[in-house]
């Protein structure tokens, strides 16, 4: 915390508005590997609601290599940290998404897909994304990987927690075997007609083969 | 005697209060000795250890790690990086302030109104999904069709931002009215978006 974010905090809950406190744990960082960064993450998200007034919190554990939210340990991070204040309170968790890959690839979808699956079978309330291509690169997400990422959390809603482990153990290694090499993906502009806002047929027959893998694997996702 | 009723929650102020009392600590022992410290005592102290599932299935571990969690806040405190000092509350406290956190939130209005309420596990019920480039850079040119195709998905309740790289094609600098004038325009863009999208009332 630093004063800038006390003063703002100060004049939002004076006036009575809704407070979200974001917060994105790293893994591989100070606070080591995973055991450590979910200690460190439900500390912090039960300090955001004591010390700060926070109405919801964002979570985001992050990994210091890849700079991805969706590496097995930052997902093992989210799952057992949501799941562990989920069964202990009614506080109200959100997660944010950030992929290696780019938007109009099929990683990217899986990527986000993986993470919708984990965040809704740890309970918890509100999935916030997707930054694609790590978030860093200029017109590079699209509604798209919204898309998925509520249909893969429709489609996860009350399944089986061993089925969602085994859908999930299906899953990464799809994805996390190609860190060095991710797809970059297209531009918004690429992606869309900009001026009708319609998604180019190219992601739609991309989305299409991710929505297939995931059905193969034992996702039960709606179009 | 022990006292075990909190005076009251923590608020913004007494937080402020608290760090400025608090202890004085350099930054990097926070960073690279106090934080790992506590967090490797935590993880020993209560037995953390996970194995090869995603979702924890062990009751028991998941109560471990939260009292772990309850443990390393109360033992640890928050750092401000500005006073370079440490802000602690005390188990109590903690209890009393969870308790003023809403268990449900009304986003949006209207017909776009949706309900964030408390998940039990992996209820039928599903989570609120929220779009948006979640503060990846988005240009000035493309910044509303690029909400707009978040907007207009059905399956998407409410919107998170991208971040203006330019505004009036000058670069949106960090601490500088221009940054400003960007996040003002961004709030206009995201509103146009929604109403394109026929979702006026969608929270933003």
């Amino acid at each position: 915390m630093d004063m800038t974010g006390l003063n703002m905090l100060a004049g939002w809950t004076t006036v009575g508005d809704t407070i979200m406190i974001e917060q994105m744990p790293i893994l591989g960082g100070y606070t080591g590997g995973v055991e450590e960064t979910a200690i460190c993450d439900v500390a912090t998200t039960l300090g955001s609601f004591a010390c700060f007034s926070g109405n919801f919190h964002l979570d985001g554990p992050i990994h210091i290599r890849w700079g991805t939210t969706m590496a097995r340990g930052t997902l093992q991070v989210a799952a057992h940290a949501a799941a562990a204040i989920d069964a202990n309170t009614d506080l109200l968790l959100a997660n944010q998404y950030y992929p290696i890959a780019g938007p109009c690839t099929e990683m990217c979808l899986l990527e986000t897909a993986a993470q919708a699956i984990t965040d809704t079978a740890s309970g918890r309330e509100l999935l916030s994304g997707s930054a694609a291509a790590k978030g860093v690169v200029q017109d590079k997400t699209t509604g798209m990987e919204a898309r998925i990422m509520g249909n893969a959390a429709l489609a996860t809603c009350g399944m089986k927690i061993s089925d969602v482990n085994d859908v999930l153990n299906k899953l990464i290694p799809m994805y996390e075997a190609h860190y060095t090499d991710a797809p970059a993906g297209k531009t918004f502009q690429e992606c869309y007609d900009v001026k009708t806002v319609k998604p180019t047929q190219e992601y739609l027959e991309v989305y299409d083969k991710a929505v297939a893998t995931l059905r193969d694997i034992g996702l039960d996702i709606k179009h | 005697m022990t006292q075990m009723t909190a005076k009251r929650y923590v608020d913004i102020y007494e937080a402020y209060d608290r760090f400025y009392e608090g202890e004085r600590v350099r930054e990097d022992q926070w960073d690279y000795s106090i934080v790992p410290t506590n967090a490797a005592l935590m993880k020993e102290k209560y037995d953390i250890s996970f194995g090869p599932d995603i979702i924890p299935t062990d009751e028991d571990l998941c109560e471990r790690l939260f009292l772990a969690g309850v443990d390393m806040l109360l033992t640890t405190g928050f750092y401000n990086t500005d006073l370079g000092r440490v802000l602690h509350i005390t188990e109590e406290e903690l209890f009393e302030g969870l308790k003023m956190a809403p268990k449900k939130l009304s986003l949006g209005s209207g017909k776009d109104r949706v309900k964030c309420k408390a998940r039990r596990g992996n209820a039928r019920r599903k989570p609120v999904i929220q779009g948006g480039p979640t503060g990846a850079p988005v240009s000035e040119d493309i910044f509303v069709p690029m909400i707009k195709s978040y907007a207009q998905e059905p399956v998407v309740d409410t919107i998170v931002s991208g971040v203006l790289n330019t505004v009036n094609n000058h670069p949106a600098t960090t601490n500088t009215p221009w940054e400003i004038r960007a996040t003002m325009a961004e709030i206009r863009y995201v509103r146009e978006a929604c109403l394109m999208s026929q979702r006026p009332g969608m929270c933003i």
